[in-house]
C-alpha cells in the first residue's frame, strides 16, 4: 500500500510566540515536528509492516524541511518538499491545493495527517485535500482498523460524549489524535541517515499550478491584525486558613465572579 | 455499547473534481450576466448541528451572535438543520431565527461529511448566505474546511469572536499558536464567510423572540454509494457534558495522586453540575481518558469557570483554558505556574480542601 504523510515543523509549544506589530509575529527558533504528525508517521510505518508498500512524507514549506527528516529517521521511504517563492503568504486552503495537485496522479491508498498543526491551530489541510483529491476523509482518529486494503476499514473518531465507529473505502484521508499510538522515537543510526537523506524538491510549475494559485493574493483567509492575548487582572490570592479560605473562595465565586 | 446501523445510500457525484470545475464556470457566467450583488443575498445562516434529534447549546449561543451581528446589516438569520425526527428540534430554533432551512430524513441520522455536503452545497449555493457560522465541535471541524475548499471560500476555525462591518463583512478572532497571540482574520470577497467558533463563546439570548419560517428541503437520495458510513456511537460512561461544552469544568491533576482520588473531583463536579477535566500527566499514567485532557494535545476548553487542582500549569495545560472566564487554582506550591493563570488561588492541602469546597457549595447551591 502506498501511503502518503502530511507533515509540518511548527514552532514547539514551549516557544515564545509574541506580537511583534500588527502584521507580524515574533516566535522564537525552537522548532519540532508537529505532534500529531508524528502520530501520523507512525500509523503510517505500522501499515506498511503489515501490507508491505512504500511510506512518503510529504510537507509544503520554502524553508524548514527538519519534519520530513524526522519521518526519514522513523522509517519514512521518500520525502517530498514542495517549495516555490510564491507560496508565501499562502493560505491553508492553497497549501491544500499544492498537495493534491501532488497526490492526485499518484498511487495512493492511504493518505494521513495530524488532527491539526500547532501552530495556526487550523484543521483545514487534512479535509481540504480530501475534498479536492474527491476522497473521503474521517477527522481525529483514535483507533484504525485495517484487514484488507481492498475491502472497507473500520476508524473510530473522536466525538463529543463517546466514540464513532465509522466504515470507509479506501483511499481515504485520516487526521490523527492523539490516543491512536505511541510515536517511535528514532534510533540514532537513522537520524544519522537522515540527515543525509536527499529530499526532493517540486515547484509549482512542475505541479501544474500558477503563482495565481498561491499565495496572498489567492487567499480565501488573511489575518487583519494580530493581538496579545487578553491579561487576566492579576490573581488573587486567598490567605485565610483552612476552612475559612474555602468560605471565602465560595462567597467571591458568588458574588464578584457570579459565576456560580 | 450502542450501535445504530444505517443504510443510507447517496450520490457522490459532488465530490467528483469535474463537477467542481462545472460549477465554477457556472457561477462565473450568472456574475457577469446580472452582477455580482444581486446573486449575493446578505443572509446569516447557522449550521445548527443536532445529536439524536437535541440542537447543540452553541447553535442558540450563534442564532443569538446572528442576531447581534445581523443589526449591522439588517440581514436575516437563518438556520440550517439537517437529521432525523426533527419536530421538537425544529420548534426549539423558532423563537431564535427568522428562517429554517430544514432536511428531515432517516439518511441523517448520524452525521457523516459525505451526506451533510451533498446536501448542504447546493442549498448554499443557490442562496449565497453572506456567512456561514457552526460550532468548532467534532462534526463542525469535519464538515466546515471540507464544505468551505467545495464552495471556494474562506474559513476561519475555532473562532473566540465575531465582529461585522458595515458593509456586511465578517471579522473572526481565532487564537493561533495555542492561545500565545490571537489573530483577526478577514476574507476574501468569495460567499459565505464561514467560521467555526468555541462553545461558550456567546451567550444564548432568551429574548430574541423570532417566529421562523421553516423551509423544507427534499435530500437528494440518489442510489450510488456513500464512500462511509456511521456503523455506531460507543457513548462514555455517565452523562456530563463534554469538557469543551461545559459551563464549568473542575479538573484534577497529578497532585490528586493516585486515579481512584479523582471520585472526590467527580463529587464536586455533580454539585456544581460541572464536568471532569484533567491534564496531559494523568492520561500518560493511564488513570484519566484522553477525552478528558485539557491543553495543547487535548482540547481547548471555554468554561465560564474553571477550577484546577493539583494542577502545576505546564504551559501544555493553560494554553487548553486562556479563554475561560473565571479560573481558580488549588495546589501546595505557593510557586506554581498555574497561579499566573488564576483569578483566585488557594495554597493548600487539595485533599481537604476539596470535600469542604464541595459541602459548603451543598449548601451555597440550596439557598
Amino acid at each position: 500500500m502506498e501511503i502518503y504523510i502530511l507533515v509540518k515543523q511548527v514552532p514547539d509549544p514551549e516557544a515564545i510566540v509574541k506580537v511583534k506589530s500588527d502584521s507580524e509575529l515574533e516566535i522564537e527558533n525552537k522548532y519540532f515536528t508537529n505532534f500529531f504528525d508524528e502520530i501520523a508517521i507512525e500509523a503510517g510505518l505500522k501499515l506498511r509492516e503489515k501490507f508491505g508498500g512504500k511510506v512518503t512524507v510529504l510537507t509544503v514549506d520554502n524553508k524548514k524541511v527538519d519534519a520530513l527528516r524526522r519521518g526519514i529517521a522513523m522509517g519514512a521511504d521518500d520525502a517530498i518538499q514542495i517549495t516555490d517563492p510564491a507560496l508565501e503568504g499562502s493560505d491553508q486552503f492553497a497549501i491544500a491545493k499544492a498537495l493534491a495537485a501532488y497526490l492526485k496522479d499518484k498511487p495512493f491508498g492511504l493518505i494521513l495527517a495530524g488532527r491539526q498543526a500547532m501552530d495556526d491551530d487550523a484543521g483545514i489541510v487534512g479535509p481540504a485535500v480530501a475534498e479536492l483529491l474527491g476522497i473521503p476523509h474521517v477527522n481525529t482518529i483514535i483507533g484504525l482498523e485495517i484487514n484488507d486494503p481492498k475491502k472497507e476499514v473500520k476508524v473510530i473518531r473522536e466525538v463529543e460524549g463517546g466514540k464513532e465507529i465509522l466504515s470507509c473505502s479506501l483511499p481515504a484521508l485520516f487526521t490523527c489524535q492523539k490516543g491512536l499510538n505511541n510515536p517511535r522515537i528514532p534510533q540514532v543510526m537513522n537520524v544519522m541517515k537522515a540527515m543525509k537523506t536527499q529530499i526532493k524538491k517540486i515547484d509549482l510549475a512542475a505541479l501544474g499550478l500558477s503563482v495565481a494559485d498561491a499565495g496572498s493574493q489567492a487567499a480565501k483567509i488573511k489575518v487583519q491584525k494580530y493581538l496579545s492575548p487578553p491579561k487576566r487582572p492579576p490573581v488573587k490570592m486567598i490567605k485565610e486558613d483552612f476552612p475559612e479560605n474555602v468560605k471565602a473562595l465560595v462567597k467571591l465565586l458568588r458574588e464578584e465572579a457570579k459565576v456560580i | 455499547m450502542k450501535f445504530t446501523i444505517l443504510d443510507c445510500q447517496f450520490s457522490i457525484d459532488f465530490l467528483k473534481p469535474g463537477i467542481l470545475k462545472n460549477y465554477k464556470l457556472e457561477i462565473v457566467n450568472r456574475k457577469s450576466q446580472i452582477g455580482e450583488e444581486h446573486i449575493m443575498s446578505n443572509e446569516i445562516w447557522v449550521f445548527a448541528e443536532q445529536q439524536e434529534g437535541k440542537v447543540r447549546k452553541v447553535a442558540f449561543e450563534l442564532l443569538s451572535a446572528g442576531a447581534e451581528l445581523s443589526k449591522k446589516t439588517g440581514s436575516q438569520v437563518a438556520a440550517i438543520l439537517l437529521g432525523s425526527g426533527l419536530q421538537e428540534a425544529v420548534k426549539s430554533l423558532i423563537p431564535f431565527a427568522d428562517k429554517i432551512y430544514l432536511m428531515d430524513d432517516p439518511a441523517f441520522a448520524s452525521y457523516t461529511s459525505d451526506a451533510y455536503l451533498i446536501n448542504m452545497a447546493p442549498l448554499i449555493k443557490e442562496h449565497q448566505p453572506s456567512i456561514l457560522l457552526g460550532g468548532a465541535t467534532s462534526t463542525g471541524k469535519d464538515l466546515f474546511p471540507r464544505l468551505a475548499t467545495h464552495l471556494q471560500t474562506g474559513y476561519a476555525p475555532d473562532c473566540t469572536g465575531l465582529a461585522m462591518k458595515e458593509n456586511g463583512k465578517l471579522v473572526a478572532k481565532r487564537p493561533l499558536y495555542g492561545g500565545k497571540v490571537f489573530a483577526e482574520m478577514t476574507f476574501s470577497e468569495a460567499r459565505p464567510q464561514m467560521a467555526t467558533v468555541r462553545n461558550n463563546t456567546f451567550l444564548v439570548n432568551q429574548n430574541i423572540n423570532k417566529s421562523a419560517q421553516v423551509i423544507s428541503i427534499s435530500s437528494h437520495t440518489d442510489p450510488s454509494s456513500l464512500k462511509k458510513k456511521v456503523l455506531g456511537l460507543e457513548k462514555a460512561a455517565g452523562t456530563k457534558l463534554d469538557i469543551t461544552e461545559a459551563e464549568i469544568v473542575v479538573a484534577g491533576g497529578r497532585g490528586i495522586k493516585a486515579p481512584e482520588n479523582f471520585k472526590m473531583i467527580e463529587e464536586l463536579s455533580d454539585v456544581l453540575n460541572a464536568s471532569v477535566g484533567t491534564t496531559r500527566a494523568t492520561v500518560d499514567e493511564g488513570w484519566r481518558d484522553q477525552k478528558d485532557q485539557i491543553g495543547k494535545s487535548g482540547k481547548n476548553i471555554s468554561a465560564k469557570l474553571y477550577m484546577a487542582f493539583g494542577i502545576s500549569g505546564a504551559i501544555h495545560h493553560v494554553l487548553g483554558i486562556g479563554t475561560c472566564k473565571t479560573v481558580v487554582a488549588v495546589d501546595t506550591d505557593p510557586n506554581a505556574l498555574i497561579f499566573n493563570y488564576a483569578d483566585y488561588g488557594i495554597v493548600g492541602d487539595l485533599f481537604q480542601i476539596v470535600p469542604a469546597l464541595t459541602e459548603e457549595l451543598k449548601k451555597a447551591m440550596k439557598e
